[in-house]
């Protein structure tokens, strides 16, 4: 590396900047369109059916609203959850995220037959008692959850088309929210954070190998999708042929990785 | 083989991984990046791709590589293998996993002597309870503490 005379070897060297903007949702609620305005979430009551007419192989697709502290529920085999969040100016790993808090999405999946979407164990039940809170994966106790719930046809073969299609709903689903999170003011956010990714010159250089499943059908992940978490666009560790893929910090900060497992 | 529920990590886990938020701040420590690599199913495939993770961290010049999986049983043929490559070009790796009781190594070798168990169940179990048995804080950093420990004894010798 050329450094300028005068510069101490030690100084840190700023490559991009990743700043991510929080908008905090204080209630999620059925209405006439979706929308998010003040704190409040609104998700159009009729928009499932739309979504559920796309695609053959689905039966129905329920969405749920669920009130923190209200996990009594049954739902089926937890296929994911979700932020939402999306990009307000440049492409993962850089410019401005936008991405809601105080809720998330969770994905379940099942035909309907109860056969769950799941290959290694399955964790439908009774929510509270299959969802761990507060962790780094998962909703905290004061979150709102939107559950969005996939149920298949019946008899259908399993195999890939069948997670994928139920991943791709969902994403659209949640891409209504990002449209509008996308436009929403940037200075109406309530928290604000930086990320760089930076050299540092002469400290231990270290590497962090994430593995992750990719040996078929529920065992896949999606990567550098066009919005943040997001489906549509990216690209299977599958389909890359499992090899070693790099990304940059903030890239992986970012939602490069979505999970499909 | 593969993920259970309480191993799996979510999407919204890799947006907020405690593992990538402990290492980037840690100012001893010059993140070169995250390399994301699959689980194939055959075997010759992840000998394969486990070759090629060694190749790129060598190629980075890598001083140390923290391993994390986000499954048990049969992907611990990949790690074990991931490890291995990397070890034996003489780089410090420390390995990150769901072990507990049930999950113990199928395969092992000399390169695994530093693996955070990130098991959090009672029982040492597969619970079934997502989010369960994740990669926390803690966890995160007795990772980079053996790394630098490991790191450390290599510059010594």
């Amino acid at each position: 590396m050329i450094k300028k005379e005068g510069e101490k070897m030690n100084d840190e060297i700023t490559l991009r900047r990743l700043v991510i903007k929080t908008f905090h949702i204080n209630k999620v609620v059925f209405g006439d369109n979706n929308s998010i305005d003040n704190g409040i979430l609104t998700i159009n009551k009729d928009f499932k059916n739309t979504l559920q007419q796309s695609e053959d192989i689905i039966e129905e697709i329920k969405i749920n609203i669920i009130e923190p502290r209200k996990h009594d529920i049954w739902v089926n085999t937890i296929m994911d959850i979700i932020p939402i969040s999306t990009k307000a100016l440049g492409k993962i790993g850089e410019g401005i995220t936008h991405t809601l808090t105080g809720v998330y999405v969770m994905l379940t999946g099942a035909d309907v037959e109860g056969n769950q979407m799941a290959e290694f164990g399955s964790s439908e039940g009774i929510l509270k008692e299959k969802l761990k809170l507060n962790k780094a994966g998962t909703p905290s106790e004061n979150d709102y959850i939107i559950h969005f719930d996939v149920i298949l046809k019946k008899d259908l073969t399993f195999n890939r088309k069948l997670p994928l299609t139920i991943h791709k709903v969902c994403d659209e689903f949640i891409q209504e929210f990002r449209q509008i999170l996308k436009k929403m003011d940037g200075r109406q956010a309530t928290e604000t954070h930086e990320f760089y990714d930076k050299i540092r010159p002469n400290k231990k250089k270290v590497v962090i190998v994430k593995q992750v499943a990719g040996q078929g059908a529920m065992h896949d992940n999606q990567l550098f999708s066009n919005e943040p978490s997001g489906f549509s666009g990216g690209k299977s560790i599958i389909d890359l042929g499992n090899v070693p893929i790099i990304m940059t910090p903030n890239e992986y900060r970012d939602g490069a990785l979505r999970a499909m497992t | 083989m593969g993920i259970g529920p309480s191993t799996k990590e979510t999407t919204l886990h890799h947006f907020r991984d405690p593992l990538l938020d402990v290492v980037s701040k840690d100012n001893d420590i010059d993140l070169a990046g995250i390399i994301i690599v699959g689980t194939p199913q055959d075997n010759k495939e992840k000998h394969f791709v486990g070759k090629r993770t060694a190749a790129w961290v060598e190629a980075i010049r890598a001083d140390g590589v923290i391993i994390s999986v986000d499954g048990w049983g049969n992907s611990h043929v990949d790690f074990a293998n991931t490890i291995e490559e990397i070890g034996k070009r003489g780089i410090p790796v420390v390995g990150m996993s769901f072990v507990g009781t049930q999950g113990s190594f199928v395969v092992k070798n000399k390169y695994m002597d530093t693996i955070v168990d990130f098991n959090k169940s009672q029982e040492g179990v597969e619970t079934e309870v997502v989010g369960e048995n994740n990669v926390d804080y803690l966890d995160a950093k007795k990772a980079i503490a053996l790394l630098k420990l490991k790191m450390m004894r290599k510059g010594n010798n």
